[in-house]
């Protein structure tokens, strides 16, 4: 190869450092260049709606295990398509991921997260006329035919509805109050629990001092911040394993969300009567989970067929009925309230979703600020 | 070999070290490009974002700010430092104490089995850290397996059949550390002990009556370099973590690698998460150097 070995040397290391040099500088330049970025723009337009029609297999993104594995596996054999199936574990990493230009058919963001996908361009516009169960959703009178989140439902289809409250332990507690003050009840010291969410334990604290639930105010976030480092004294942990809290024994009182709490009753306690959830007076968060489709979307056609398979009233009962959680569907609610009717704390109502409990796109100031008096609270 | 014995023949000395090098820089490559691509440039990225900012859908930019590295003097944040780095070193002195009987027993009366003694530690390693660490929770908890288990033997006499918190406690986020570092102490001090001359240990006997003394003077000062590599090797990835604090831990044991995944996960603020990041790693390469210069000086003069 190398003839003289004098030369060698020196023209190998010569060579070596230069293409050492320009890998370095490519490989520092490729995932630094997607941090030299302005603000995005927030008032994209919607793409129009695609057909209902099928156009491939369908590449699908949601949380874990959040629908029936018997309504996936219907809906490829009745379409001879396959779902591809992905999965986030927090709405930030969902969004990471459609930002960075990742291709989904198919999404499942809670409501605020619309806002911000549509807003910024990221969603398809899903016309109802395509869709042959849009009735069961949006009816008159629905108070989905113009939600909060989503101007005209033009971009979303609602999922799943849900409150937060409070699951105690019956046979452990016997002094709740129905008030948020619960989750300072000394009686249940070293076993009470609050969810390890900014959102919903800022709000918590935000209903007790008789606050919105999206305060970013400094003086109302300073006395949040007092109040939840007060809960400490009582509080065993912040967590959001809310089901195994309880079913192990270390929750006695925690801080919980509805469809959770009515799984842990009826889907897996030996003796649901040891379990109880209360909707405290002073208010709760609602919240929504929703379907949408991406402006990228390689399959969209699949992806409003899709949709339109879950809206049937059978698929939503079959997808209750392994979730727990409510769908707004109207054929379906009757076997929701059955399935809640011995808590009917965990139903979730019209009106209550007409209140203004609900978690709000914020700017990323508020949002900051906000983060700061969590990370407080928890450092504390 | 051929080649070499062959350039040997046909040129001297002079060429064998030119291919030698050349089969080196081939070799290298690989490792350093990955380094250069997953270590390097992910560091200097973090860098350059603790002087970001965040734009308006909540994720970083590059930019010329400081206010991130104001924003860490923050005597809530300090605490938190102090606070790890006392679990960090009780996980460092805590696996010292499981980890060099277990390696002293495996390397010195292993036998034949000392494979697969070594083996049988390893082994669980290859499952992940968080399903282990799920898997202690169940065991753990105020009515899992263990606390079942104590209620039954009705101990009386020392209040166990109440069972014990072991879950959401300052001891739980400990042991889930020791649980899952104290392989990185066990693997060097084995690996040192192995090496170790019986004669000097039968030698030692001889010489300070008895095994207490024979261990302190002879055989702890010989397996040295492995015990300080297990320290940083425990140290570290201990002082850092937040996966046994999230799991294991209650609202008091909240730790910096807490602290700094919440920056980049909810809180979205990664120019502070990276201001954290490059704060901490200037107070470890601090405390890194004091402590190699502490062995390595103890080393020679040992």
């Amino acid at each position: 190869m190398t003839p003289h070995p004098r030369l060698a040397l020196p023209r190998h290391s010569r060579r070596s450092l230069l293409t050492g040099g320009l890998a370095l500088g490519a490989t520092m330049a490729l995932p630094g260049c997607a941090y030299i970025r302005d603000d995005v723009s927030v008032d994209a337009p919607l793409p129009t709606s695609a057909k209902a029609e099928i156009d491939g297999d369908l590449v699908y993104f949601n949380w874990a295990d959040y629908l029936a594995p018997k309504v996936l596996k219907g809906f490829q054999e009745e379409y001879g398509v396959k779902i591809i199936e992905s999965n986030f574990d927090s709405m930030e990493g969902m969004y990471a991921k459609l930002a960075a230009g990742n291709q989904y058919d198919i999404v499942f963001p809670i409501a605020k997260w619309v806002v911000k996908l549509r807003q910024e361009g990221k969603l398809r516009a899903i016309d109802p006329d395509q869709l042959s169960n849009a009735g069961q959703v949006f009816y008159p009178g629905s108070y989905f035919n113009d939600p909060w989140y989503d101007a005209g439902s033009r971009a979303s289809i609602p999922f799943t509805v849900y409150k937060t409250g409070i699951g105690w332990r019956t046979d452990k507690v016997s002094s709740m109050t129905g008030s948020w003050r619960d989750l300072w009840n000394d009686d249940a010291s070293g076993h009470i629990f609050t969810l390890d969410d900014q959102d919903e334990a800022l709000a918590m604290a935000a209903l007790l001092l008789g606050y919105d639930v999206n305060t970013a105010k400094a003086s109302e976030l300073e006395e949040i911040k007092k109040l939840l480092i007060s809960q400490k004294d009582v509080l065993r942990a912040y967590s959001s394993d809310d089901i195994n809290d309880m079913t192990g024994g270390d929750a006695w009182v925690h801080h919980m969300w509805s469809g959770d709490f009515l799984y842990l009753r009826q889907g897996l306690a030996n003796d649901p009567t040891k379990f109880d959830f209360e909707a405290p007076t002073e208010g709760t968060p609602i919240n929504s989970d929703t379907y949408a489709i991406p402006a990228n979307a390689q399959h969209p056609g699949t992806a409003m067929v899709f949709i339109d398979y879950l809206l049937r009233p059978e698929n939503a009962v079959r997808n209750m009925r392994y979730l727990y959680y409510p769908f707004p569907v109207k054929d379906a609610l009757p076997a929701f309230a059955e399935l809640a009717k011995e808590v009917p704390a965990c139903n979730v109502e019209i009106s209550d979703l007409e209140n203004e409990n609900v978690f709000r796109l914020l700017s990323a100031e508020d949002q900051q600020r906000r983060a700061a008096v969590w990370t407080e609270v928890k450092a504390s | 070999m051929t080649t070499v014995a062959a350039g040997r023949d046909d040129r001297g000395k002079a060429p064998r070290s030119a291919q030698r090098t050349w089969l080196w820089a081939a070799l290298l490559a690989l490792p350093t490009a990955w380094m250069v691509t997953f270590f390097v440039s992910s560091m200097a990225i973090i860098v350059l974002l603790s002087f970001g900012r965040t734009t308006n859908d909540g994720y970083p930019a590059f930019a010329l700010r400081t206010d991130s590295y104001r924003a860490i003097w923050n005597d809530v944040y300090l605490e938190l430092f102090v606070r790890s780095l006392v679990y960090a070193l009780a996980t460092v002195a805590i696996s010292v104490l499981i980890a060099y009987p277990v390696a002293y027993t495996i390397a010195r009366h292993g036998g034949r089995y000392k494979n697969a003694l070594i083996a049988a530690i390893v082994v669980p390693f290859f499952a992940s850290y968080l399903i282990r660490m799920y898997a202690w929770k169940a065991l753990l908890s105020d009515e899992g397996l263990v606390n079942s288990g104590l209620r039954r033997t009705g101990l009386h006499v020392f209040g166990l059949s109440d069972g014990i918190t072991f879950l959401n406690t300052p001891w739980a986020v400990v042991g889930g550390l020791v649980y899952g570092f104290v392989v990185y102490m066990i693997l060097p001090i084995y690996a040192s002990l192995e090496r170790l001359d019986g004669s000097l240990i039968e030698a030692g006997k001889d010489l300070y009556h008895g095994p207490v003394r024979t261990f302190f003077s002879v055989t702890l000062p010989a397996t040295r370099p492995g015990l300080y590599g297990g320290i940083l090797l425990v140290f570290l990835p201990a002082l850092g973590d937040f996966v046994s604090a999230q799991l294991l831990g209650g609202a008091n044991t909240y730790m910096m690698g807490n602290l700094i995944q919440q920056q980049f996960a909810e809180g979205q603020n990664w120019p502070l998460g990276s201001a954290l990041t490059v704060g901490m790693m200037t107070a470890l390469t601090v405390l890194m150097v004091v402590y190699l210069r502490a062995t390595s000086t103890q080393a020679r003069e040992g």
